[in-house]
C-alpha cells in the first residue's frame, strides 16, 4: 500500500500551479506571459545597470561620473546631510535626528492600540512635541539657538507630517461630532466651517496662514511661522477627516445610540464604548488614505519657503558640481517617501487585521 | 482722508527731518536691537545667486552682499539669518517684517516701486537676453546666425525681444517655439535650433553645468537687454536705502581703487589717496553720515572682498560657471558698474 501525502499542499505551490495554470494554460496566455515577464525582466536589468552595476558610489570619485552610464551615488554621499536636515547648522545635526526620531517615536506609539485612551494620547503627544521642539530649538536646554528658518530637509517633513495629523485627527472627529449635533447653531458653525475650508485650496490657506496673517496681526499674536502654517495645514486636514469620520457615523446604524440610551448610558459612554471603536473600523480606509496624502502635501510647504526635504533636494543639486545629477537626488527623495508610505500602509493593513478580528 | 493723513504725515517728517539726517534709520536701529541681519535665502537653490554649500551653509552673490551689509551694520558676516523664502513670498515677507532686505535676483521694475511701495538700491547687477550657439558654427555674434534656426521659450518677454532683435540687425532666420525650458534644452541639444535665446547668466549656469561639454556651446556677444538687478527694501526708511547703497558703492569704489580683503589693512594703514583713507576710515566721515562706524567699509572688505572678489568667487572666473563679467564690469572696464561720488 503506497502512501498517500495528505496534508493540505503548501501555499507556494498552490500559488505556483494557480500561475502556471493561468499564465501558461494556452499558447495565447503563453505568449503574452512571456512577453510581460522579459518586458519586466529588461526594466528590472536597466535599472539594476543604471544604479547599482555601473553606479558610482563615493564622493571622490565623482570624477568618474561625467559622461558615465551609470547612477552617480556620489551626490548622496556628498549631499546627504543637506537632503536630510537643510540648513541646520553642521554641528548640530544629532540634535535635528534625535528631534525626528521622537518624532517617529511618537507616531509609532500613538499607533499602538494599548495607548489609545485620551489622557495617555494627551500626555504623549506633548511630551514628544516638546522634545522635538526643545531640541531643534535649543536655546532653553542651553544649547546653541536655531530658529524655525534654519529647520529642514527630512526631519522637519517629518515633523510637518506628525503635527499636522495628530492636530487634525482630533480637530476632525470634534468637527464631525459637531455636524451631528442637535443643536442647530454648532451644526450649522461646523458645515459652514467644513465646507469653506474644504472649498479653498491648500495653497492658498497656506500662503494666507505663512504671509497674509502677519501682515494685520499685532506682532506679539503672530506667533511663529511654522506654528501659523501647522494650524493652517491642521485645519486643512480637520475638515477633510470630519467627512471621512461622518462617513463612519452613518455607517453605524442609529439603534445602537437608541439601545445604549435604553440601557441608561450617558452621551459620552455611548460614543466612547459603543460608537466610536465601529466608527474607526469604518473610517479606517479612508483615514490611512488622508494620511498619506498628507504625508505627500506636505511638500507644498516649499512654496511659502519651507526647506522641506522636497526643496533641500533641490538645493542639494542646485550647486555647479551636483547640477547634473538631479536624477539621483530625486530618486534618493522618492525612496525616503515610499519607505515612510508603505510602512503607513502596512500600518493600515495591521489594523484591519486587528479590527476584523474584533468585528467577529 | 488719506491725503489729510499724507499731508500731516509730511508736515511732522518736515518737522523732525533734520534731526533724522545724522541719525541711525529705524531699519537699522532695529537690527542693531535684535542683533542680527534677516536676509532673504531661497526654497532650494538659484544658481550662482543663492546656494547651499557641503557644510549646509548659505553661499553665493546674493549672500555674500547679505554678508556685507550685515558687516557693515553689526561688525560680523555671520550676525545674520538667512531666511529662506519662494519668489511668491518675498515681498509680502519683506512688507511684514520677515526680512529686513531683499538681495534675491531681483529686478528693478515700476510696478513694484510704486504700487508694491518697495524702494531699490542702485544696480548691482545687469542680466539681460542673449544667444546661445552651437560652437562648431564659428560664430560669435548673432549676423552669424543668417539662415539659421533661432529657438525660443513660447509667450515669454524673451521670445518678442529676439524677434524683434533678428529683424533690426536684418538677420534673416527661422524662430521657432517651444513650451517650456525643458523641451527647449532639448531641441537644442538635438541640434534642432543653432542657437536658443535665454536670461543671460541662467545659459551661462546651464552651460557650465548641465550640457555634457561645455566647450561646444558659445554664448554670443550681443545683448538683447539689460535689466537692472537691486536690493529692495520697504519705503519710507531714506536712512536704511543710504546705509544699502554705499555698502554696494564702496565695494565697487574698493574695485576701482584696487582694495582686496588681502591687502585691505595695509591701504587703511597707508592710504594712497584721499578717497581711500575717507573710505576705510581712516578719516573721519564714512560712520556718522550713516549712523555706523567710521571702519565699516574696511571691515567690510576684509570680511567679503571688494565687488570683484565677490562676483567672481560666485559667478566669475573663479567659480565653475565661468560668466564673463561684461556689463557688470566697472564703467571704466566697458561695464555699466559705477558708484556715486564718495566727498
Amino acid at each position: 500500500m503506497s502512501i498517500v501525502n495528505v496534508a493540505p499542499p503548501s501555499k507556494f505551490d498552490v500559488a505556483r500551479k494557480t500561475f502556471i495554470r493561468n499564465g501558461f494554460g494556452s499558447p495565447l496566455t503563453t505568449l503574452i506571459s512571456v512577453i510581460v515577464i522579459a518586458g519586466l525582466a529588461y526594466i528590472g536589468w536597466v535599472l539594476l545597470d543604471w544604479g547599482i552595476f555601473r553606479a558610482v558610489w563615493s564622493e571622490e570619485d565623482v570624477s568618474q561620473c561625467g559622461g558615465h552610464a551609470g547612477a552617480c551615488w556620489s551626490v548622496i554621499d556628498a549631499r546627504h546631510r543637506l537632503i536630510l536636515f537643510g540648513t541646520y547648522p553642521f554641528d548640530e545635526h544629532w540634535r535635528s535626528t534625535l528631534a525626528a526620531i521622537a518624532i517617529v517615536l511618537t507616531v509609532v506609539v500613538s499607533c499602538q492600540p494599548v495607548i489609545w485612551r485620551a489622557k495617555r494620547l494627551a500626555i504623549l503627544w506633548i511630551a514628544g512635541f516638546a522634545t522635538y521642539y526643545l531640541l531643534m530649538e535649543g536655546s532653553l536646554l542651553g544649547l546653541p539657538q536655531v530658529t524655525t528658518d534654519g529647520w529642514g530637509g527630512l526631519s522637519l517633513t517629518l515633523f510637518l507630517f506628525a503635527a499636522v495629523v495628530l492636530l487634525g485627527m482630533p480637530m476632525g472627529l470634534g468637527l464631525a461630532l459637531m455636524r451631528r449635533s442637535e443643536m442647530p447653531v454648532v451644526r450649522w458653525f461646523a458645515t459652514i466651517l467644513i465646507d469653506t475650508v474644504r472649498s479653498l485650496p491648500l495653497v492658498t490657506t497656506l500662503f494666507t496662514a505663512a504671509v497674509v496673517v502677519p501682515l494685520f496681526l499685532p506682532s506679539w499674536l503672530e506667533g511663529d511661522k511654522i506654528w501659523r502654517v501647522i494650524i493652517a495645514f491642521a485645519m486643512f486636514f480637520a475638515a477633510y477627516q470630519a467627512e471621512v469620520f461622518r462617513g463612519g457615523f452613518q455607517a453605524v446604524s442609529k439603534g445602537q445610540f437608541e439601545a445604549g440610551r435604553a440601557l441608561g448610558l450617558s452621551y459620552w459612554s455611548i460614543l466612547g464604548r459603543i460608537v466610536l471603536p465601529q466608527v474607526f473600523r469604518h473610517a479606517l480606509p479612508s483615514t490611512v488614505n488622508m494620511i498619506v496624502v498628507t504625508f505627500k502635501e506636505t511638500a507644498i510647504v516649499t512654496i511659502i519657503g519651507f526647506f522641506d526635504i522636497l526643496a533641500s533636494g533641490k538645493a542639494a543639486y542646485g550647486t555647479a558640481v551636483w547640477a547634473p545629477y538631479y536624477i539621483e537626488v530625486l530618486v534618493f527623495v522618492a525612496a525616503i517617501y515610499w519607505v515612510f508610505i508603505f510602512l503607513l500602509g502596512q500600518y493600515g493593513e495591521y489594523l484591519k487585521g486587528r479590527m476584523a478580528l474584533a468585528a467577529h | 482722508m488719506k491725503k489729510y493723513i499724507t499731508a500731516g504725515a509730511l508736515a511732522v517728517m518736515g518737522a523732525i527731518a533734520p534731526q533724522i539726517a545724522s541719525a541711525q534709520s529705524a531699519t537699522v536701529q532695529q537690527i542693531v536691537e535684535r542683533g542680527t541681519m534677516l536676509c532673504s535665502g531661497h526654497n532650494g537653490s538659484y544658481f550662482g545667486f543663492v546656494e547651499v554649500n557641503d557644510q549646509n551653509e548659505w553661499k553665493g552673490l546674493d549672500i555674500d552682499l547679505c554678508r556685507a551689509l550685515t558687516t557693515a551694520i553689526l561688525g560680523d558676516p555671520d550676525a545674520n539669518q538667512i531666511v529662506p523664502l519662494s519668489w511668491a513670498q518675498r515681498f509680502p515677507a519683506l512688507q511684514s517684517g520677515d526680512v529686513d532686505v531683499i538681495i534675491k535676483a531681483t529686478g528693478w521694475t515700476m510696478g513694484r516701486d510704486t504700487e508694491l511701495g518697495l524702494q531699490f538700491s542702485l544696480p548691482y547687477f545687469f542680466g539681460g537676453t542673449q544667444f546661445m550657439a552651437h560652437g562648431d558654427l564659428g560664430i560669435t555674434d548673432a549676423t552669424g546666425l543668417e539662415g539659421g534656426t533661432v529657438c525660443v521659450e513660447a509667450g515669454t518677454t524673451i521670445e518678442r525681444l529676439a524677434a524683434n532683435y533678428m529683424t533690426t540687425i536684418g538677420v534673416e532666420h527661422t524662430m521657432v517655439s517651444y513650451e517650456s525650458q525643458a523641451e527647449l534644452r532639448s531641441a537644442y541639444l538635438a541640434n534642432r535650433c543653432d542657437a536658443f535665446a535665454g536670461w543671460g547668466p541662467n545659459l551661462a549656469v546651464l552651460r557650465a553645468t548641465e550640457l555634457d561639454n561645455p566647450d561646444a556651446h558659445i554664448i554670443l556677444s550681443d545683448q538683447l537687454s539689460s535689466e537692472p538687478i537691486s536690493a529692495a527694501m520697504r519705503q519710507g526708511d531714506d536712512g536704511f536705502v543710504d546705509t544699502v547703497n554705499w555698502m554696494l558703492a564702496s565695494l565697487l569704489i574698493a574695485e576701482e581703487e584696487g582694495i582686496t580683503s588681502a591687502n585691505v589693512e595695509e591701504m587703511a594703514a597707508t592710504p594712497p589717496n584721499p578717497r581711500v583713507a575717507r573710505l576705510l576710515g581712516a578719516e573721519p566721515g564714512m560712520g556718522e553720515r550713516l549712523g555706523l562706524r567710521d571702519t565699516w567699509a574696511k571691515e567690510m572688505i576684509a570680511a567679503v572682498g571688494n565687488f570683484a572678489e565677490i562676483y567672481d568667487r560666485n559667478l566669475g572666473k573663479d567659480s565653475p560657471y565661468g560668466l564673463e563679467r561684461g556689463l557688470n564690469s566697472l564703467w571704466n572696464e566697458g561695464g555699466v558698474l559705477y558708484a556715486p561720488i564718495l566727498d
